[in-house]
């Protein structure tokens, strides 16, 4: 079943299913700070505010209460999440 | 209390706190009280690397190319490079493996102190690749006044907890008078200097380290000393674990399950240690000033490297429990998530490893329906 996300001081949208939650929100073009997509240097947390997440792959960064690692993680549910910084799309680089 | 290499007593390890209980014995991790520090070794094995594997060759005629000042910026940016692995090569071995208590963590210091090693090999790879006289830049790094102010800024805390865990082994708690001097050693004191150390180890790979990462990498942005970003890209996933593991040590510290007395320190210290992170980020920032002193480089300049070091230094404060010191937002060097990330390293085919592959791909658990797409 396919969730909406909503960025808070942002904006909402569907990902496509088989995205993690970070590539989805790189394919919104978010900027997103990140490293090893994987799971082990916790570039790409961002808060949860609402909802469930299930991880695809057990992270080893140590993670907050409150965040979650989007490299490895998916939507169960609607999600209200928070991007540290706030939430900048990326300029397109056709002028 | 004097260290033991096998400590004889019959005891609980599962009951032991990370530091200060009793000496370990058996090397063993059928049992463990913290599995996050095996997954940290099992990640660690799977990076497995030698600096070999990477190709320089064009990298010298990279660097002859170098205007002056530029060449000045990548020599110094390697210098302290390999000052900061040389420290970090050996110290967590010798401050730490002393008073260490738990089978997996004790493991986790080796194998991340012996990744230190491979860096330090890297960094000699490196300058005998682009230069004809390796020695005199590696003499440099223990004369340079620039180099050696910020090695005595890395290492006081290490050194403290070295010299006062000697003392303990030698003399054990109370009072002592030692050439003259009155010196008190008491354990809350040690776990003081320890809870310090943890900080100034997290400020050493967590912000130290991405800076110079940053100076690596903005060279081959403009496609120049590309196989030195190589390997400093392989070494930045290393640093990126490493990070993770002094991250978790620290948490386990401050949450007091492990240990209540040292929750307490971590709550009395925390200006302290945040302080350390301040301070930190002013020595990285007069480090730009150092590395910029005779002109800038094409995407990097003393600004930049200062807004990057505010930057990264928020977010590591942010990822211990502090509050974060500075006002920016946004990185300023956005082109830096696609350097670090190491997956698309590319090295000689018949040498790589890629970590995906080594690490969790075998999955024993056969059931009937994960055969149920086949038919006969």
């Amino acid at each position: 079943m396919a969730h909406i996300i909503k960025i808070l001081e942002g904006f909402s949208f569907i990902p496509r299913e088989e995205l993690s939650l970070l590539e989805a929100l790189e394919q919104q073009r978010v900027e997103m700070d990140y490293q090893c997509r994987e799971g082990f240097c916790g570039s790409c947390q961002v808060s949860l505010i609402d909802g469930e997440v299930v991880y695809t792959t057990d992270p080893i960064a140590f993670i907050p209460e409150g965040k979650i690692l989007t490299c490895c993680c998916r939507p169960k549910s609607d999600l209200t999440i928070e991007i540290p910084g706030g939430c900048k799309k990326k300029k397109d680089n056709v002028e | 209390m004097t260290y033991t290499t096998f400590n004889q007593e019959q005891f609980d390890a599962i009951k032991e706190p990370m530091f200060f209980g009793r000496n370990v014995n058996v090397s063993r991790y059928d049992i463990q009280k913290y599995p996050i520090f095996e997954k940290l070794i099992e990640k660690q094995l799977s990076f497995f690397w030698r600096p070999e594997e990477v190709d320089l060759s064009t990298d010298r005629r990279d660097f002859a190319a170098l205007p002056d000042h530029e060449k000045h910026i990548f020599l110094s940016n390697l210098k302290y490079q390999t000052l900061l692995d040389s420290i970090q090569g050996r110290s967590p071995n010798v401050a730490l493996l002393p008073i260490v208590s738990l089978p997996e963590l004790e493991t986790w210091i080796e194998t991340w102190a012996f990744s230190e090693t491979i860096h330090s090999r890297s960094y000699t790879h490196i300058i005998r690749n682009i230069v004809t006289e390796p020695a005199k830049i590696f003499d440099d790094i223990v004369t340079n006044e620039a180099i050696t102010k910020r090695a005595r800024d890395i290492t006081r805390y290490y050194d403290a907890l070295i010299e006062g865990v000697s003392l303990y082994h030698q003399l054990g708690e109370g009072k002592h008078v030692i050439n003259g001097e009155e010196v008190n050693i008491s354990i809350t004191d040690l776990k003081r200097r320890l809870y310090l150390t943890m900080i100034s180890v997290n400020v050493l790979e967590a912000i130290r380290f991405y800076v110079s990462f940053a100076c690596s990498f903005a060279f081959a942005e403009r496609s120049t000393m590309e196989g030195n970003a190589k390997i400093i890209k392989l070494i930045a996933r290393d640093e990126a674990l490493h990070l993770t593991g002094t991250q978790h040590i620290l948490q386990l510290m401050a949450d007091g399950k492990d240990d209540p007395e040292m929750a307490a320190i971590a709550r009395d210290m925390k200006d302290e240690a945040r302080q350390i992170f301040i301070d930190a980020a002013e020595q990285e920032k007069d480090w730009a000033h150092y590395l910029f002193r005779d002109g800038s480089m094409i995407g990097l300049n003393r600004d930049i490297l200062g807004q990057y070091v505010e930057y990264i230094t928020n977010q590591r404060m942010v990822a211990v429990g502090f509050e974060p010191e500075f006002a920016i937002k946004q990185n300023p060097l956005p082109w830096m998530n696609s350097w670090l990330n190491s997956d698309n390293v590319q090295v000689a085919p018949q040498e790589v490893e890629v970590s995906s592959y080594l690490v969790g791909q075998i999955d024993s658990e056969v059931q009937t329906e994960d055969f149920s797409n086949f038919s006969l």
